[in-house]
């Protein structure tokens, strides 16, 4: 970081205006130009303190002008403040250049320029030090999600607990065999990129092999055509591994539109006229999971839901039989088919939730005893835990 | 209003009307209105995808010779193309690549985003002292940090809810059906606000009756 | 098709024929029918309350037909609203009062038509605003209708004040850059340079011809960030990306489904600032800005039909959950 303090070289750019009504204001001092700390070199700080006739006669000072020098060219404005203003931030440098800057006071009718900064280079840092809280937790997380990936390939069961809606899978496929009725999985509305998604084509996968030893019919309408290919995929693996691939048909899975609305007309036609005995809808969904859920309610059908979007899952609680709430999802999905990857991740998140419930619990205690009785050495306890979870 | 405007305002009033009688019950007008939508916006999406993003995101860039990195969207349509391999079955595995890269970037860009923003800044706000200022203050405080944490003793998933710990998660399940009920309350005034539009369109623009 | 069907079929297109051809223009009930009609619908509430009472349930039509009719009877009627003014939207009028003439926008229309009768409202209210008090407009959108519906924005605030429409001049008081694809990655690209990601606007003049960004280069050249979202990407992605990593002040509208979401970065950090300067929530914010700029227009008018059908939804609720015990009283 490189810093200069006024050099004595002033720059006369006061306009050319009609000297009998000239107000001149006093300059502003004091200026600062200052690399940006932890950057890629493409920002520069400027500070000064205001001019006095800003801060002392009010009306006077109609705001700021910033201009910089590149090397030995021109100088160009880069800013235009309002009154008060004492500080800026230059984004538009580039590395490896030469800048100075000098800014101007504005009247009415005049400008006041300052003493011009010496020349001053961004640099790149390499490393944000600020952010090294966030490079410790994302370590210690990380950390524990391998840890617990390694466990489980080992061989060592991880426990999870018992997830309420799981239970009732079996119960809704068997319903939908008695009844003669299809089943109608919904695998949300976004694409294989998303997690949500790939947590609910983990879960058709087991719930497909079930199917398949049931001999049920199986709708999957879905709005992307990646999730298309993936969905008959898994299906198709499901039959073979039951031992019944000529039961499966690429008709089970059809693209319907991109158009959320588009989709979800697609979809309650459907529900209406296959009138299925179980509807799950488990991804992620938006506006349309109001939607499917009356509708699949108003056929009769048994409805499993789940998903990780906030927003969408009270009207799913509302609206389904069961419901799998955020992360419930994926611990679904790694309960279901135990695979260590997954297993691993989901206990390793548990970890960084203990460190969280620890830092709240611990950080509250110490807040409301420090601030009850005044107790500094408490108060700094507190601050400190703010300040390893904030990068404000 | 000249004559297509017109008659746009009665074609969108009819397809209207048509996909709210499904509220009464399936017909042959909403199934009309439904294969229109479908068909529509299918087509609609094709379009901006092409050329929003097929031609003005890599054919201008990838053609123009002014542009310095012209080879970095070719990179792109390299991956894009790959991924179509997914429709045929002997060489779909090549279809992993591409998705393993959106996967990766998009894991690294949401590290900072979600795990700093919606993680680590939030267990930082909520670090407060709940006995402090007014009544409603103390109450507010308790409340949000006795429901942030329970709450997260409920999505726990290493250790079975019994005991004190099954209490704590009891109470975060309880918070959570509170704060759904009450998103449920500001969505139930998003969907009347959608209603309403469709309302002031029927009844304001193609009927005129509303000022 | 059965005749039940064609006859409902029919006496609808008959009942929308009618009202077009013989109802008058506009429509609006007297004080004393408006409060006839309040009354028959409470007197309507009480009878279905009884009879589910008795253990005789209504069906779902006739829950719809009551909405149906909540929603629509009010905008007829013409009943003061008392509107109470969030902090949340206070702040977002403060910040925007405190910019000075000729200070820079930068407003992201995140939304498409399925979301414009909330957020067009305050879209509308915003424009006005800019353009009464000087403030200039640089509009863009991740979605890719969010250009067309600040185009209609701003028309339609050149219709409620002509005046504007002298007053301003495309290029210089504001600016359409249009829609870019990419979601999240815009946003981080424009923190570097909006010329990068926009390097022409709507109407394909290049990004160096347009006066109004001249010195515009990224996201530390405006004063100013507006962004009206109904969804991803939106206020949570501009929260995360452009003011936490670029510092850029940022206030913002929602519709009513994500404002909950996005209350938490309204919380001050451990260093005392917020992420968000305010926010507009559905369709009672667009109400509640249009009360503080004293231009009351159809978010005002909106807001008493809306109040009519959360009424109707919480006695709803109540016959809902006391059909609910009925039956299982009736079960035992």
């Amino acid at each position: 970081m490189l810093s200069f303090p006024v050099t004595g070289q002033v720059i006369d750019t006061v306009k050319a205006v009609p000297d009998s009504e000239l107000v001149v204001v006093a300059p502003v001092t004091s200026l600062i130009a200052a690399d940006h700390k932890y950057d890629d070199g493409k920002m520069i700080d400027l500070s000064w303190v205001p001019s006095i006739d800003d801060r002392l006669v009010e009306g006077n000072v109609m705001g700021y002008k910033v201009y910089r020098i590149e090397g030995d060219s021109e100088p160009e404005t880069i800013a235009e403040l309002a009154p008060g203003s004492n500080a800026y931030n230059d984004q538009s440098v580039e590395r490896g250049k030469l800048y100075s800057y000098f800014v101007s006071a504005l009247s009415s009718n005049a400008e006041t320029p300052s003493i011009r900064t010496a020349p001053i280079q961004p640099q790149r840092e390499w490393l944000n030090i600020e952010l090294i809280n966030v490079l410790i937790m994302a370590l210690v997380l990380g950390g524990a999600v391998i840890y617990f990936i390694e466990t489980a390939r080992r061989g060592k069961k991880l426990f999870v607990r018992k997830i309420a809606g799981l239970e009732a899978v079996d119960d809704a496929i068997g319903r939908a065999t008695e009844m003669g009725r299809p089943i109608l999985f919904i695998p949300g509305i976004l694409d294989m990129d998303d997690v949500q998604t790939l947590a609910a084509l983990t879960i058709l996968g087991r719930i497909t092999r079930v199917i398949a030893d049931y001999d049920t019919k199986i709708f999957m309408p879905v709005s992307r055509s990646l999730v298309m290919t993936a969905g008959r995929e898994t299906i198709k693996a499901s039959y073979q591994a039951a031992g019944r691939p000529d039961a499966y048909s690429d008709d089970m899975v059809t693209y319907i539109t991109d158009e959320q609305f588009g989709y979800v007309a697609a979809v309650d036609g459907i529900m209406v006229r296959e009138r299925p005995a179980t509807v799950f809808l488990l991804g992620a969904f938006f506006a349309e999971s109001l939607i499917l859920a009356e509708t699949g309610n108003s056929v009769g059908a048994i409805q499993i839901a789940g998903t990780a979007r906030p927003a969408q899952l009270p009207f799913f609680i509302a609206a389904c039989d069961f419901t799998l709430i955020g992360e419930e999802l994926f611990a679904a999905s790694a309960y279901l088919s135990g695979e260590p990857k997954q297993m691993g991740s989901l206990k390793g998140q548990d970890v960084g939730k203990a460190i969280a419930m620890a830092a709240i619990l611990i950080g509250v205690l110490t807040a409301t005893i420090g601030e009850a009785w005044n107790v500094e050495w408490i108060q700094h306890i507190t601050t400190g835990l703010r300040d390893i979870f904030s990068t404000r | 209003m000249g004559f297509w405007d017109v008659f746009g305002i009665w074609l969108a009033s009819a397809l209207t009307i048509g996909i709210i009688s499904f509220l009464y019950r399936d017909n042959i007008f909403y199934k009309a209105c439904e294969a229109i939508f479908i068909g529509t916006s299918a087509g609609y999406w094709f379009i901006i995808l092409y050329w929003d993003n097929l031609y003005r995101k890599f054919w201008t860039q990838a053609t123009d010779p002014t542009n310095p990195e012209w080879y970095v969207p070719w990179f792109g349509f390299v991956l894009g193309v790959l991924i179509l391999t997914r429709l045929f079955n002997k060489i779909g595995w090549l279809s992993r690549w591409p998705l393993a890269f959106i996967v990766g970037a998009v894991a690294g860009l949401y590290m900072m985003i979600y795990f700093v923003s919606n993680a680590m800044v939030q267990v930082s706000s909520t670090i407060m002292p709940v006995f402090t200022g007014s009544w409603v203050d103390i109450i507010a405080n308790t409340t949000v940090v006795l429901g942030t944490f329970c709450g997260l003793v409920y999505f726990f998933f290493s250790k079975a809810h019994t005991g004190v710990f099954g209490g704590a998660a009891r109470v975060g399940i309880w918070f959570l059906m509170i704060t759904f009920g009450a998103s449920f309350g500001y969505t139930v005034m998003s969907r009347m606000s959608l209603m309403i539009g469709r309302i002031d369109f029927l009844f304001g623009t193609w009927l005129g009756m509303i000022r | 098709m059965r005749a039940r069907e064609l006859i409902v079929s029919g006496l609808i297109i008959l009942f929308f024929l009618a009202c077009y051809f013989f109802s008058p223009k506009p429509m609006e009930f007297s004080r004393s029918t408006s409060v006839l009609i309040i009354f028959l619908l409470a007197a309507a509430f009480v009878y279905v309350f009884i009879r589910t009472f008795r253990g005789r349930f209504i069906g779902r039509r006739v829950v719809f037909i009551f909405v149906g009719v909540a929603l629509v009877l009010p905008f007829f009627m013409k009943f003061p609203l008392p509107l109470q003014i969030s902090p949340e939207v206070q702040s977002v009028y403060d910040a925007l009062e405190k910019l000075p003439p000729h200070s820079k926008i930068l407003a992201s229309f995140d939304y498409d038509p399925p979301s414009a009768p909330e957020l067009q409202p305050m879209a509308v209210a915003f424009m006005k605003y800019a353009f009464e008090h000087d403030l200039k407009i640089i509009i863009m959108g991740l979605w890719p209708q969010g250009p067309q519906q600040a185009d209609q924005a701003i028309q339609a605030a050149f219709i409620e004040n002509p005046d504007l429409k002298q007053k301003t001049k495309y290029g210089v008081d504001y600016v359409n850059l249009g829609f870019q694809s990419g979601y999240e990655f815009v946003i981080l690209q424009m923190g570097q340079s909006f010329k990068s990601m926009f390097p022409a606007d709507l109407y394909n003049t290049p990004y160096d011809s347009i006066p109004l960004l001249k010195n515009v280069s990224n996201f530390s050249n405006v004063d100013f960030s507006m962004n009206f979202s109904a969804g991803k990407p939106g206020t949570a992605e501009w929260v995360q990306i452009a003011v936490d990593r670029f510092q850029l002040p940022l206030a913002a509208g929602n519709t009513a489904v994500q404002a909950p979401m996005i209350y938490p970065y309204l919380k001050k950090g451990s260093k005392g600032k917020k992420q968000l300067i305010g926010l507009l929530g559905g369709m009672a914010g667009g109400a509640e800005f249009e009360k503080l700029t004293k231009k009351p227009a159809k978010a005002t008018t909106y807001l008493l039909s809306q109040s009519f059908a959360h009424v109707a939804v919480v006695i709803f609720i109540i016959i809902g959950n006391v059909a609910f015990f009925r039956e299982k009283k009736g079960k035992k």
